[in-house]
């Protein structure tokens, strides 16, 4: 895509508040980089997609090094899951990849409603437990 | 390695494997099921299990990243930039960020005063 200065600042900006939001409420960046990239930088759903896993490769890097001080990352149990988890990601992309991109956008849609109809009702039970706990 | 220890294994890998294609389909990192399945099936902490997880990402987007790659589907640039954006939150301070954000509130007003 075209990048001009206002443009690559915004992408930039992005990144911080995605930094944030994974920060303040312990979400990935990838929920909310690919619509980010399919709705604001016109991107397709498939490069959305890798962009977004290649992004999450040093971000993850980083918060590792983060927890590792605080002695909270399991490495024995890291490596099991990695394990499972290459060759399904091998899977899930490449299956990725024979999908039609409108349609792969759409299991993405349905993906993003599920996890925000959660946090909604989630968010609602804790705000009401606040209140009942302030009231009283 | 004892039976009862292969065995043991056998549930990490399995959450491994959902998780590695679910991430590789969506192009996330997996983090937000990874972690309720480590705390209720693995028995993890909260803590250890968001740590865990941000552990096993690294391989698991890896791979998918050089999948999506090979097909010429990563756009390097915009990755650049929004890793540098998250470089940036993870070491900034509030005035830093109050800054950042007042330069992207600028940069978009220039952009809609020249549209």
């Amino acid at each position: 895509m075209d990048l001009s200065l206002p443009i690559a600042l915004g992408i930039v900006g992005f990144g911080v508040l995605t930094g944030l939001l994974s920060a303040l409420f312990g979400v990935g960046g990838g929920l909310v980089m690919v619509p980010f990239m399919v709705l604001a930088l016109g991107e397709s759903q498939h490069l959305a997609e890798g962009t977004s896993l290649l992004v999450i490769v040093p971000t993850a890097i980083a918060g590792v090094a983060v927890h590792r001080r605080k002695g909270y990352v399991s490495f024995k149990h890291a490596l099991v899951l990695a394990l499972g988890g290459v060759g399904g990601s091998f899977l899930g992309a490449t299956l990725a990849l024979t999908l039609e991109d409108i349609f792969l956008q759409k299991i993405f849609g349905v993906f993003l409603v599920i996890m925000g109809l959660r946090a909604v009702i989630e968010g609602f039970r804790r705000s009401r437990h606040h209140r009942a706990s302030t009231v009283s | 390695m004892s039976a009862d220890a292969t065995k043991a294994l056998v549930p990490a890998v399995l959450v491994g494997l959902a998780v590695g294609v679910f991430s590789g389909l969506l192009g996330v990192g997996g983090g937000i099921i990874m972690v309720p399945m480590l705390v209720g099936l693995i028995h993890l902490s909260q803590h250890e299990a968001h740590a865990t997880s941000l552990a096993a990402i690294i391989p698991i987007a890896t791979v998918g990243a050089l999948t999506f790659a090979v097909a010429g589907e990563i756009d390097f640039p915009v990755a650049g930039l929004l890793a540098l954006g998250a470089r940036i939150m993870a070491r900034t301070s509030e005035g830093l960020l109050k800054t950042l954000f007042g330069l992207l509130m600028t940069g978009v007003g220039v952009q809609l005063l020249l549209a």
